[in-house]
């Protein structure tokens, strides 16, 4: 079985709402397709299960034009879950999932043991058999979209196309769906085609994501490839972050919205001298309070490092579990010289880093003001094997500030 | 745990041989009442229900001639253009509820009645019947409804599409015109008046075995065929495009039946007049006894139609004897109520 979708152009009146749109997707592969609204994701929906006929393009069900083939043709070979379903009258959820086999019959056929069967297979799967006897009206929310599934399911369909099928479930309501879908595209190899609004959903269960913005697909290959930073950023105009997820290694993007501010900062440039994590709160504080923030020099794997290029501002970095070379120090003074205040924040203070200590003391002979944060006695954090009290005094005498915690740093910075 | 789908085939079975059984027995019953002669001839005042059923099933040599004169010239007749068009407006009226997804819909829900009305009102005022032939109201009432019909479904027509949302506030504009011109008329006629108003309330009253002969083959093919969509009603009832997805051809599936639903209520009027209520509530009455699955519901609907317009008939025309009163009356008066009564008692009180 392969979905093809060529060059597709759907338009309403003069609107185009889909343009040039082509891909294809193979049996037991799950397609996730996102955008923004109005991008076309469910237009397209609509176009590949006939509803609508695009105006140019085609789509191919193992090479047969789906405008060639009759309603119930299609509705054997596609199923169709959407959103949510309203069912204004009482029908029990045995015959909503017997209706599923409408287009395997002609028009004076009775149902045969044979469409039983298969009835009874798609409720088994979608573990609704217990509600046979019950209405629609009287399930939950989650029971109905299983319902739906297993009418989709009795039509014995190759193609599965979801509008959102989660989009009014609580959250293990949508697991539930997502991983029963999952499964089925796997064990049967049927072609799931599913819409997401959620880009962290569509990131862990699809195989193939697209990524369509005003009816053109603006990306699309793997998950990895397809949720980075620059693509969302691009088209929903939100900043994030991309993480892995922490268990299935897929692409999780967390939006940080407060980092769009510092696009149009005209603030003070603060340099932040920390490790640890020890940094991190401060930098999406000044951030957020509208400053220009720089670090340094932080080694690659600590978190501050990472937490300082997901906020997208200027470090140094070092080679992990050795000292800051000469070259990374150069680079770190470089960065404080543009800096107004340089910030150094409570983290444990070994040989690897105590040149960031004699860089701040740089800081103080070209005048820029250090603010020390000590929540606790340095001496606690002293890992040099000299004494590294003796250094913050020095730093004090030539004039930086010690506050008790992140506020004080910011209220000093502010003043 | 297996699904035992038979048991609900043997209960639609059940439901439907009771029906007939009880379609049966009011039609039995319903020929008895009534008054016979003059009082004081010696003729009884009701037929006794052993004459019915000797005459109906061949030993009318038993009984006077004047019951049989009674029983099959005049009543048999009646009861079952009662059956028939009772039959007719519940069939249609759960076409109606199905196809525009709406509980108040009726088989007159895009204009059918005020078509016929208008068609009625013109050959009444221009006396057509005396002129033409006693078939010239029924015909005219029958083209009028017919081409109200088309007339709605054309305007309503965009793209190759006819939307229901648009095809119902369609009829209902096109219908609000025709009362319009049947209000002109009405009020442009004198002595034909009173006739022109009796027939807008319905009523039986017209039946002979010549309106059977032609009823009953056009009603009971319209309904016969209806049938057989029960499949294509249950997946639109869930929606145009959910019904699209389950195979449904809404487009030639809603021309279908609009076609033949107007076949029979456009029979039903031409020889009844405007029955009200009966295709609104027996499909709703149905639903809450059989459910909403169309495979029951419409034939259900068929018989239950048939019987409830014998029995508010068979009201009509005794209570105030020797003079009838409208049968949309009784429909109304006795309907409604029942049907509020079964509202409140069905445990989801939903339609």
């Amino acid at each position: 079985m392969l979905l093809k979708i060529l060059d597709l152009e759907f338009s309403y009146q003069s609107s185009k709402i889909l343009n040039n749109v082509t891909f294809e997707v193979k049996s037991g592969e799950f397609l996730g397709v996102m955008g923004p609204n109005g991008s076309g994701k469910t237009t397209l929906l609509r176009c590949m299960s006939n509803v609508l006929s695009p105006q140019v393009g085609t789509v191919l069900i193992d090479s047969r034009d789906i405008q060639k083939l009759n309603r119930k043709e299609i509705a054997r070979k596609i199923g169709v879950v959407p959103q949510t379903s309203n069912i204004d009258f009482a029908f029990t959820v045995a015959e909503l999932v017997l209706m599923g086999r409408t287009p395997h019959l002609g028009r004076f056929d009775s149902y045969s043991t044979h469409d039983f069967e298969v009835v009874e297979n798609a409720m088994k799967l979608t573990n609704i058999l217990h509600l046979s006897e019950r209405t629609f009206d009287e399930i939950s929310g989650g029971e109905k979209q299983r319902v739906i599934i297993a009418r989709a399911l009795a039509q014995e369909p190759r193609i599965l196309l979801l509008d959102e099928p989660t989009v009014h479930l609580d959250i293990s309501c949508q697991f539930e769906i997502l991983n029963l879908v999952k499964d089925l595209c796997e064990q049967e190899k049927i072609v799931v085609i599913s819409v997401f609004h959620d880009l962290n959903l569509a990131g862990q269960y699809s195989d193939k994501l697209i990524l369509l913005n005003r009816g053109k697909i603006v990306s699309m290959g793997l998950p990895d490839d397809v949720l980075t930073s620059e693509n969302i950023q691009s088209i929903y105009q939100i900043e994030t972050i991309i993480k892995k997820h922490p268990v299935t290694n897929v692409p999780y993007v967390i939006p940080c919205s407060f980092a769009k501010k510092d696009k149009k900062m005209k603030g003070p440039t603060v340099h932040v001298i920390c490790g640890g994590g020890s940094g991190t709160p401060l930098m999406k504080l000044l951030l957020g309070n509208g400053f220009k923030v720089t670090s340094g020099v932080l080694n690659v794997i600590d978190s501050d490092f990472e937490s300082a290029r997901d906020l997208k501002i200027p470090v140094v970095g070092e080679i992990p579990f050795s000292q800051i070379a000469n070259e990374s120090h150069r680079a770190n003074i470089e960065l404080i010289k543009k800096a107004e205040f340089v910030v150094i924040t409570d983290f444990p203070i070994g040989p690897g880093n105590l040149r960031n200590i004699e860089a701040a003391e740089r800081a103080l002979d070209f005048k820029i003001p250090v603010i020390i944060i000590e929540s606790a006695p340095v001496s606690q954090r002293d890992f040099t094997q000299e004494n590294l009290e003796k250094y913050f005094d020095r730093l004090k005498e030539k004039g930086a500030i010690s506050v008790e915690n992140l506020e004080g740093a910011l209220k000093k910075v502010f003043t | 745990m297996a699904i035992d789908f038979k048991k609900e085939y043997l209960r639609w079975n059940l439901i439907l041989l009771g029906l007939l059984i009880a379609l049966f027995f009011t039609i039995i019953i319903a020929i008895t009442i009534g008054s016979v002669g003059p009082i004081g001839s010696g003729v009884p005042e009701r037929i006794p229900i052993q004459a019915v059923w000797d005459i109906l099933f061949g030993k009318s040599s038993l009984w006077p001639d004047t019951y049989k004169t009674i029983i099959v010239d005049i009543r048999l007749p009646r009861i079952l253009l009662a059956a028939l068009v009772g039959c007719a407006l519940a069939v249609s009226g759960a076409v109606m509820q199905g196809v525009f997804k709406n509980p108040m819909a009726d088989p007159f829900i895009i204009g059918i009645s005020s078509g016929a009305a208008v068609g009625a009102s013109i050959s009444i005022l221009l006396g057509l019947s005396i002129s033409i032939g006693i078939y010239s109201t029924p015909f005219l009432a029958f083209v009028g409804a017919t081409l109200t019909i088309f007339g709605v479904y054309f305007i309503a027509r965009s793209g190759g599409q006819v939307k229901v949302e648009t095809l119902l506030l369609t009829g209902i504009a096109v219908g609000t015109f025709l009362v319009a011109i049947t209000s002109f008329l009405m009020y442009m006629a004198n002595e034909q008046f009173r006739f022109l108003f009796f027939w807008l309330l319905g009523g039986l009253y017209k039946a002979s075995w010549g309106t059977i002969a032609i009823a009953f083959p056009l009603i009971l093919l319209g309904t016969i065929i209806i049938l057989f969509f029960a499949r294509d009603l249950n997946a639109m009832i869930l929606g145009e495009e959910p019904a699209m997805h389950l195979g449904i051809d809404i487009e030639s599936v809603k021309k279908i039946l609009l076609v033949f639903s107007s076949l029979v209520v456009g029979t039903a009027v031409a020889f009844s007049g405007i029955i009200g209520f009966v295709g609104l509530i027996t499909p709703h009455i149905m639903r809450i006894l059989v459910g909403p699955n169309h495979r029951i519901l419409l034939p259900a609907s068929a018989l239950a139609g048939g019987i409830f317009l014998i029995w508010s008939d068979t009201i009509a025309r005794t209570i105030l004897s020797p003079t009838e009163i409208p049968v949309g009356i009784i429909t109304a008066f006795c309907g409604a109520p029942f049907f509020v009564y079964l509202l409140q008692k069905s445990k989801k009180g939903r339609l």
